[in-house]
């Protein structure tokens, strides 16, 4: 987190929703760090340890599905949740891939943030749920 | 599909359902066929008091029309207005930095009022700021790009021509383009709604007809001839015409479910068999509906009395009156409100007196044909036994064109004539039958007080 703020790695080659996705996660209170393509990505992903990741499925290099897979077996990027965010009707695949939620273009802000929001509060959940000690 | 809804039900139907959710839509008309309007009664259809609605002028129509006249329509609501609907003017930007400052101006636009439904009004006018073509290429390229990135639905209005679709590149980025036109027809004007293109939509083809009323769009989908339903049976009964002599004629009666154009001159005969027709069916308890243009309804009634039942109990008894001037008559809201009776399943039988007065009113016989056709076969899967009259010159109908097909479209053909000049005598004649055998002989029809007959 970059001043208490989640970080949200979005990968994303449209410049319209990249530019909205940003605004609208910018005005939610989260820090958006881009990538262009999947292994970008996951190469930014273990530099700054995104809270989540925001993946279009198609993604040149490494596509959203195959960047969610690497992101779930990286042992330094256990923490950090997927969602694929994809023109593609393939939640099925998505989850398959591991991915934590899906979410079908085109852009809504407020099913955007409050899937994040989601995601975020799960985390945190967890987090407290492993650090509780044993009783 | 989730559809966005035009506030008119009729319209969705011939939509299909109304827009398809997040489509980007041209709707294309000259001035004044009712594009703004149309818009405006959509958007506030979908004030729903969550996100709001943008009409954005441009450089045609100044924003403060747009607003003044919609406020006369049933559909405006103050309290959506500023809202629910906001109003916006890009016109002063355009004309500041040209058609380039669209896309930053409608980025920002989105960003800061997430709309649901953005109308801009006239999005041809904006080529006309353009440079070059391949300028405006680029930034209908970038608009169709941001508009499909975000949950909006799009409608971009304007002065199009048919020409046009080939031209401007908004209509290859299209989802849908429907036009609204406006044909002269004498004292009025003929209004047309149609889709040229709905992906993902199952819609009606062809010209709808519609008005402007107070109400806003108010839309007659083109009639269509039924799906005849898998379990559909004709049935086999006779229904009695009401005049002595005439059932004998064509084999019984008439064929429950079929159609029979009476043929005659003026003064023959034919709006007089045709009440009688009609009184008999509720002499019988059978409900039914006469549509007439030539006599008032109180020369209607007059008629009706002279035929043995007064006008009151008839039409306490179930007789539908239909007037409607034959110099208001717009055909394809006669034929949609006929339908629509005949719908209810109430209705046994028919009669329009004369279809002569639908044909004069069309501009197009071509499309009152189909009309008539499609009527007539949704006639017969309802049951209803119907009568239609027409006024004939010469020879038959004395127009060769109606004459073949409105005989093509019935099942039996009777022709009236009148003959002599002191003493006036009327004959009848059955020129066809279908599925009966007919008596082929010239009869007299007697016209006196209490009705006609053969004699």
């Amino acid at each position: 987190m970059t001043d208490g703020r989640a970080i949200i790695l979005v990968v994303e080659r449209d410049p319209h929703v990249r530019d909205l996705e940003e605004y609208f996660l910018n005005d939610a209170g989260y820090e958006v760090e881009f990538a262009l393509d999947g292994v970008a990505a996951l190469a930014l992903a273990r530099t700054v340890h995104p809270q989540i990741i925001v993946t279009e499925i198609l993604v040149p290099k490494l596509d959203g599905l195959a960047l969610c897979r690497a992101v779930k077996e990286d042992p330094q990027l256990r923490g950090t949740a997927v969602l694929v965010f994809s023109i593609l009707a393939a939640e099925a695949r998505a989850r398959e891939a591991g991915a934590d939620a899906f979410l079908m273009k085109p852009l809504a802000e407020r099913r955007l943030v409050e899937t994040v929001r989601a995601l975020l509060a799960s985390r945190q959940h967890t987090a407290s749920r492993t650090r509780r000690p044993p009783s | 599909m989730k559809r966005v809804h035009t506030g008119s039900i009729q319209t969705d139907y011939v939509l299909g359902g109304g827009f398809p959710h997040q489509s980007i839509n041209i709707v294309m008309g000259q001035p004044g066929t009712g594009k703004t309007i149309f818009a405006e009664q959509m958007l506030f259809e979908n004030a729903h008091g969550d996100r709001p609605s943008l009409f954005i002028t441009t450089l045609s129509e100044p924003l403060a029309k747009a607003v003044r006249y919609v406020q006369q329509f049933a559909f405006y609501d103050e309290q959506k207005l500023g809202t629910d609907i906001q109003y916006h003017e890009v016109g002063s930007v355009l004309t500041a930095t040209g058609p380039d400052g669209l896309m930053p101006w409608m980025t920002d636009m989105i960003k800061a009022t997430r709309p649901k439904i953005i109308v801009i009004d006239s999005f041809r006018a904006i080529h006309d700021l353009a440079t070059s073509v391949p300028q405006m290429r680029r930034i209908v390229s970038d608009l169709a790009g941001l508009l499909s990135a975000y949950d909006v639905t799009t409608f971009l209005l304007g002065e199009y021509t048919s020409d046009d679709i080939q031209r401007y590149p908004e209509f290859a980025i299209g989802d849908g383009i429907v036009e609204l036109a406006r044909r002269p027809l004498s004292t009025r004007d003929e209004r047309f709604f149609r889709v040229l293109k709905l992906r993902g939509s199952n819609y009606r083809q062809g010209q709808h007809a519609f008005r402007i009323g107070a109400k806003g769009i108010e839309l007659f989908p083109r009639l269509v001839s039924p799906n005849v339903p898998r379990d559909y049976q004709p049935r086999l009964e006779r229904v009695s015409t009401g005049v002595a002599g005439l059932d004998a004629m064509v084999g019984g009666g008439l064929w429950s479910g079929s159609t029979t154009l009476v043929v005659g001159p003026t003064g023959s005969g034919k709006t007089t068999l045709a009440l009688q027709f009609m009184l008999e069916g509720i002499r019988r308890g059978e409900q039914g509906l006469f549509v007439h243009f030539q006599e008032n309804p109180s020369q209607l009634r007059r008629a009706i009395d002279s035929l043995g039942m007064s006008a009151e109990t008839a039409i306490a008894s179930g007789l539908h009156l239909r007037y409607e001037s034959p110099v208001e008559l717009e055909i394809d809201s006669i034929i949609v409100d006929i339908f629509e009776k005949i719908r209810s399943g109430e209705i046994r039988r028919l009669a329009v007196d004369a279809i002569g007065d639908l044909a004069a009113a069309a501009s197009d016989a071509q499309r009152l044909h189909g009309y008539l056709y499609a009527l007539v076969q949704h006639l017969t899967v309802h049951h209803v036994t119907s009568l239609l009259t027409f006024e004939s010159v010469s020879g038959l109908t004395g127009n060769a064109e109606h004459e073949q097909r409105f005989s093509y479209m019935s099942d039996n053909v009777l022709q009236l004539d009148r003959q002599g000049n002191e003493r006036t005598r009327r004959a009848l004649r059955v020129v066809k039958t279908r599925h009966s055998d007919h008596d082929p002989d010239v009869r007299e029809f007697v016209v006196r007080e209490g009705g006609a007959r053969i004699v």
